[in-house]
């Protein structure tokens, strides 16, 4: 299953759009990790003296109503834009996985009843779950992440379980069995790696719905709060100030557009690579 | 197995996920922080009740029963209609609903048929052109509207529309006039999925035997794509309208906030915004039923249109 990985991952690089999208997606996550030191511009900092002004030499993409330094705060919201699909995607994949794999290794009962379940999570349109479950911890990008990951994980769940129904009938897992090794053994080193690797490419498909998922919410100011710096927070900070300044608009909405072309970029390739 | 008890069996098992929703949904209300008997006094104008008032108020919402009889209560409450009051406004969370409702409801469909004409179009072109220049320009226009979110399409255009042109306007009153742009906007990443989707059937159907049988029986073109390919190719589109027919309810919130649309989904965010659980589990339980229900609808559509799926059950 690594090498079946790592055979998708080279198809992957060897298409055109497959690799523009691992290209941008990889600049996307430099400004993420290094961002913040590129550009000595406290994101924070107010200067009132300079607000709204249009790009310039000293501010490449302008000043907001604060006069604070917009390249900054895109550089440094980037972390938190980024991350934060990073972590969606994780967490969907981690609590998809386990409890899938769960599932489809107990069988009988308890598999049913953690179906059921899922049934139930999926009943709920997702996004307006994610709505509820804000409303109900409150704003904030740690709750936001985590709105995001509850209403999403009931899907992956349900996908992972189905890849273990159909691992549990390969050769080498009953092979596995017959040679006497035991069931976590078996799950760990014949069944698991394989429907990680599955869904991490169905995750990836998804990642540009997550990216937009946040961005709107975020929009709606359930995500970062002021003062600090992210993609779709600043959109509703600025939101007043887009008729007299543009660049306000432009740039965090050319980022988010970047991001998720990066991600459907990756997706299309890896849909064509998997077949 | 005939189609009516088929259907029966299909409405009772959906009976039972939207029970187990239901108790999810009601779970918000014992979840959230705050009183609900005191922010229900305090919507209703009473800023610092006396602990009796807040004890006679617990009492009549039945607060002091355990859990799962606040549960039955509520469900059989919710049956009727009966969705508690606001803790925002003190007002009853149906009537605000309904309130609501027509001017989501006028969005939903015209976003709906927006979806439909162009994605059927689009694939249409692109099928009948297949690898030739409208078939590329449609897919870039394509991915352009698979990666830009609605809400920044709406911000776009109401910057570089509305603004610069003066067509449509900020301010929407929830009228015909004014659902265009929304409605634009909701659905050109729809558009572009279902049309990827029906363009990829098409292209399927084109290539299979009884178009080839229709073409040799000196059928044109176009009536091969009319006439075989895209009844062939709907039962996929139909599924995925079906989906998205569903899932449109959860997704206005961000598109009626930019445009200051009237509907549900500005009431769900500022309610959101006031942490109001009860309006927000009025928009929850809507956003369920609808989703559940178009899924339901999609199912039987596909069935009519493909006599396959009812035999192969049979």
């Amino acid at each position: 299953m690594r090498t079946y990985g790592r055979g998708i991952s080279r198809r992957l690089w060897g298409q055109p759009a497959g690799r523009a999208g691992l290209l941008l997606a990889a600049l996307l996550s430099l400004m993420a990790v290094g961002g913040g030191a590129l550009r000595d511009a406290a994101p924070d900092r107010m200067n009132l003296a300079e607000k709204l002004q249009p790009p310039s030499r000293r501010h490449p993409l302008g000043t907001d109503q604060f006069g604070r330094d917009q390249l900054a705060r895109i550089l440094d919201g980037s972390r938190r834009s980024v991350g934060a699909a990073v972590i969606v995607m994780a967490g969907v994949l981690i609590a998809g996985l386990t409890a899938g794999i769960a599932a489809g290794l107990v069988g009988g009962w308890g598999e049913a009843a953690a179906m059921r379940g899922v049934d139930v999570m999926l009943a709920i349109p997702s996004l307006a779950l994610a709505l509820a479950i804000s409303g109900l911890l409150g704003p904030g990008y740690a709750n936001l992440l985590l709105a995001l990951t509850l209403s999403n994980w009931a899907w992956y769940a349900r996908l992972a379980r189905s890849y273990v129904l159909l691992a549990r009938l390969r050769p080498d897992v009953i092979a596995a069995r017959m040679a006497g090794i035991g069931w976590l053994r078996t799950a760990a080193g014949h069944i698991v790696p394989g429907v990680a690797v599955r869904l991490a490419i169905v995750a990836t498909l998804d990642l540009g719905t997550i990216i937009i998922g946040f961005a709107s919410l975020s929009f709606l100011g359930l995500g970062v709060q002021p003062p600090d710096a992210e993609w779709g927070a600043m959109l509703a900070e600025s939101r007043l100030y887009f008729s007299t300044a543009p660049w306000l608009l432009i740039a965090p909405a050319g980022a988010i557009f970047l991001s998720v072309v990066a991600a459907n970029l990756i997706g299309n390739g890896l849909r064509e690579a998997d077949e | 197995m005939n189609p009516v008890p088929r259907i029966l069996a299909r409405m009772i098992e959906m009976s039972v996920t939207l029970l187990g929703a239901s108790v999810l949904i009601w779970a918000l209300l014992p979840l959230a922080p705050g009183d609900p008997a005191l922010r229900t006094l305090q919507a209703m104008g009473n800023d610092s009740p006396r602990a009796a008032e807040v004890k006679a108020l617990r009492e009549q919402f039945g607060l002091d029963r355990p859990l799962p009889l606040q549960y039955l209560a509520w469900l059989g409450r919710a049956l009727r209609g009966d969705l508690s009051h606001s803790w925002q406004s003190g007002k009853p969370v149906g009537a605000e609903l309904a309130r609501r409702l027509p001017a989501t409801a006028l969005l939903a469909v015209v976003t709906l048929f927006l979806s439909i004409a162009l994605s059927i179009a689009a694939a249409l072109i692109s099928a009948a052109f297949y690898r030739r220049w409208p078939d590329r320009v449609l897919r870039a226009f394509t991915q352009l509207a698979a990666s830009l979110p609605g809400f920044l399409l709406g911000l776009l255009l109401l910057q570089f529309v509305v603004l610069r042109f003066g067509i449509g306007r900020i301010v929407s009153a929830g009228s015909i006039e004014d659902v265009w742009l929304p409605a634009l906007c909701l659905s050109a990443g729809r558009a572009a999925e279902w049309g990827q989707l029906l363009r990829a059937g098409l292209l399927d159907a084109l290539q299979a035997r009884y178009s080839l049988v229709a073409a040799a029986r000196g059928a044109t073109p176009w009536r091969i794509l009319l006439r075989y390919a895209l009844p062939n190719a709907m039962p996929p589109f139909l599924a995925a309208i079906g989906r998205g027919i569903g899932l449109l309810l959860g997704g206005v919130a961000v598109i009626e906030a930019v445009f200051s649309w009237p509907g549900l989904g500005s009431l769900a965010v500022s309610a959101i915004a006031a942490r109001d659980l009860p309006v927000i589990q009025g928009y929850v339980i809507l956003a369920t039923l609808s989703y559940v229900a178009a899924g339901l609808l999609a199912d039987l559509a596909s069935e009519m249109l493909d006599p396959r799926l009812r035999a192969r059950e049979a």
